[in-house]
């Protein structure tokens, strides 16, 4: 009996003293030090959470170090996240889920912004672009309004645009006698499975066509490429799933068939073909065509690249009666809505998506601009000629689903599509199954 | 006189009563982080199971077992742990047995054990997502070890895909897992059959057992508590499997190799924190079953009476 008492007295005292250490955490800060002169404002440190490439991260502290010799009041914190997408969204999701105020700027991908945004994470910029009569004209428009506004408020701001692109082997296709990149996905097939004979005497090893198949948002991309290519789409413009049209059971088919039937893509594509190994068949010379994202480039003209100077660039394919589609990617800039120093996080992002920074990541790391009049910049065109067409693809760029349970419909489009083009499932099923699934999504997640 | 005694016993028990409390002091601290980093976790992964928290639907509000429902009638979530503890069972059993195999090996006097015992051990000192990127590598379609010796030996025409249904890749991943953790079984083992007295093995000599009866009949019911205890630890372990799948298939072809945690970890990055705790809350309930039935199973309790 005794001993009862005592072990809950025991553990009235081990709650008392969390009480008690907790409280001593939370107790409010000393009040400000009397008011300082108004010249000298206090100086605040903001964090900025960004990923990627060491080379990336080099530029990105050059960024900031020249932000700061600007701004001597404002130090920025550089928050290293991993290097992959889904984790570096894990890195954000976990601090704004927690209301806390730093990270105060990140970059997002494009598909994240609406999941961010209906989160209420992300500070609304409209009031900073007002105030300062800020120039929205300079990004392009569509981008704008598809990726970076929700519930008509601006939310986040283009740092770079990606979109899918076909890279060709031009030397290979003057060798075959072909003067013009395919421009249908039939006339695709025919030259790769062309070349592919030809080329398979001396290299065993060579496939007519590499792209993403693995089980992974970057089946999404592609997947969305072919279908709108065809005159479909996920979901329509009430956000109703449509993804088991006919049109979709046919680009779908066609993707399996590339592997199965025509056998110009590799097996692997379903289980392995991520960007860098898509990469990296293209650039050993092991492949005459390639669907990759514009960081490609500068990779395939790289010095030791045995392809260098051999790669062209050309809009997607298109099946008859569709139009070439690209998946529009690339990462964008957001400000955490519990920063506490909004106002120095503004000008961060504006530094970011000045035209000087901006030239900065076309000139250095290989980036398409976020702004539209950094394409013209002489400079930028004399390292980087293909830009300038590139942008049409840019201005056309279909996004993905922008609804905050994207993720969830792309699980779902990740599994059945790749499913799909394994050859595990018919595609009409698998597109069926899908579309059951996202409307039971969508009637869970899509009204509160 | 009386007055003494009892002014001793009081004294006694003052005495007692506050080394009881220099001892829930000592205690505190430990009992502080026991419930700081695990009891309130635990409790709070199950309350929040109990709410609809998804971070794009605000308010957050109570929904009972809400989500326990869905969770019953989600076909993804049972196939997921349909593969899960598949996977335990052959990933499990393929270690114990090969562990046991490595540790009455290293067991043995020979020359250059010592060097025997660490080259079995490398495998459990690298981290899993290391390991993880290496059987990637192995496994890999144009230039993977296992395509270039299957190739180059005869034994296959052409290169097989080795992630590229769900059999094979579900049969790639146990071959990693238990490459990995069969040694880590394998140290558990050797100390079980370190603390075998000799002279068990001379009798039975004397008596002429031969040894595969010697195995049977003394090396295994000794090691009865050890291998219940490392059934313990591995069987948990890959009832949580995340990181091999994550890096081997991630979860594909076609959603046929995702785990548990595979599955709870993208409720959690969709933002739908009350299903993502369901999830672990559910996982926590198979571990659970797994262990009493373990604890059991291996007579556990008797043998700690004895």
């Amino acid at each position: 009996m005794r001993s009862k008492v005592i072990r809950l007295l025991a553990l009235l005292v081990v709650v008392a003293l969390i009480a008690t250490v907790s409280f001593v955490g939370c107790k409010p800060k000393p009040a400000p030090q009397p008011q300082k002169p108004v010249e000298k404002p206090e100086k605040v440190t903001i964090v900025f959470a960004v990923g990627g490439a060491p080379s990336e991260i080099d530029y990105w502290h050059s960024v900031i170090d020249k932000f700061e010799a600007k701004n001597p009041n404002i130090t920025v914190d550089l928050l290293r996240q991993p290097m992959q997408t889904e984790t570096r969204m894990q890195t954000l999701v976990t601090p704004l889920s927690g209301k806390e105020s730093t990270p105060d700027v990140f970059l997002m991908d494009v598909a994240w912004v609406g999941q961010f945004a209906a989160s209420g994470w992300l500070a609304p910029l409209d009031d900073f672009v007002s105030k300062d009569n800020y120039d929205l004209s300079v990004f392009f428009k569509k981008t704008l309004d598809l990726a970076d506004t929700y519930k008509g408020k601006l939310r986040a701001l283009p740092v770079y645009i990606d979109a899918g692109l076909l890279y060709y082997r031009k030397d290979l296709l003057k060798k075959y006698g072909y003067t013009a990149p395919p421009a249908t996905w039939d006339e695709l097939v025919k030259m790769a499975q062309k070349v592919q004979k030809g080329e398979r005497k001396d290299n065993p090893n060579f496939w007519g066509f590499v792209w993403q198949g693995k089980q992974y948002e970057g089946l999404v991309c592609d997947f969305l490429e072919y279908i709108v290519s065809n005159g479909g789409n996920i979901l329509d413009k009430d956000g109703n799933p449509i993804i088991n049209s006919d049109n979709n059971v046919e680009a779908l088919t066609f993707m399996r068939d590339l592997i199965h039937k025509y056998n110009i893509s590799p097996p692997n594509t379903y289980t392995e073909m991520t960007e860098e190994p898509v990469r990296t068949t293209f650039q050993s010379g092991n492949a005459l065509f390639e669907r990759n994202w514009p960081y490609a480039w500068a990779l395939h003209n790289a010095d030791d690249s045995p392809v260098k100077g051999k790669v062209g660039i050309a809009p997607l394919p298109h099946f008859p009666g569709g139009e070439s589609a690209a998946t529009l990617g690339g990462w964008h800039i957001g400000m955490n809505i519990y920063s506490k120093h909004k106002e120095a996080a503004w000008k961060f992002i504006k530094f970011v998506e000045s035209y000087e920074t901006q030239k900065g990541f076309a000139m250095n790391l290989g980036w398409n601009p976020g702004r539209k009049d950094v394409y013209d910049d002489p400079d930028v065109v004399a390292k980087a000629p293909y830009l300038k067409d590139l942008r049409k693809v840019f201005v056309g760029a279909v996004p993905r689903p922008g609804v905050p349970y994207y993720t969830k419909l792309s699980s779902v489009i990740q599994k059945y599509v790749n499913a799909a083009i394994a050859g595990k499932m018919d595609p009409k099923e698998a597109l069926d199954k899908a579309e059951e699934e996202l409307k039971e999504i969508i009637k869970q997640y899509g009204k509160g | 006189m009386k007055q003494g005694y009892r002014s001793i016993y009081r004294g006694l028990h003052k005495y007692k009563a506050s080394e009881e409390r220099l001892a829930y002091l000592l205690l505190a601290p430990v009992v502080i982080l026991v419930g700081g980093l695990i009891l309130f976790p635990v409790i709070g992964t199950f309350v929040s199971s109990l709410y609809k928290n998804i971070t794009f639907l605000p308010p957050v509000k109570f929904i009972g077992l809400g989500n326990y429902k869905k969770l019953f009638t989600d076909v993804h979530f049972w196939h997921s742990t349909y593969i899960t503890i598949l996977f335990a069972i052959v990933a499990v059993f393929c270690e114990t047995a090969l562990g046991m195999f490595y540790a009455v090996v290293i067991n043995e006097k020979f020359r250059l054990r010592g060097l025997m015992r660490a080259i079995v051990l490398i495998p459990w000192a690298i981290p899993t997502i290391i390991s993880a990127r290496t059987w990637q590598l192995i496994y890999n379609y144009n230039y993977g070890l296992l395509n270039y010796l299957f190739v180059h030996f005869h034994l296959s025409h052409h290169a097989i895909n080795w992630l590229g249904t769900s059999t094979s890749a579900f049969s790639s991943i146990v071959v990693a897992d238990v490459w990995k953790t069969a040694p880590f079984m394998a140290i558990l083992f050797l100390a079980g059959l370190q603390a075998i007295p000799e002279s068990l093995y001379e009798a039975a000599r004397v008596d002429g057992a031969s040894l595969s009866q010697q195995f049977w009949r003394i090396t295994l019911p000794l090691l009865r508590p050890v291998i219940v205890i490392a059934l313990i630890f591995r069987t948990i372990d890959s009832l949580r499997i995340f990181d091999l799948i994550y890096v081997l298939t991630g979860g594909g072809p076609g959603g046929s190799t995702s785990s548990i945690s595979i599955y709870g970890f993208k409720a959690y990055i969709l933002g739908d924190f009350g299903y993502g705790s369901t999830v672990s809350v559910f996982t926590f309930f198979v571990i659970l079953i797994f262990t009493i039935f373990y604890l059991k199973a291996g007579r556990f309790q008797q043998g700690l009476k004895k």
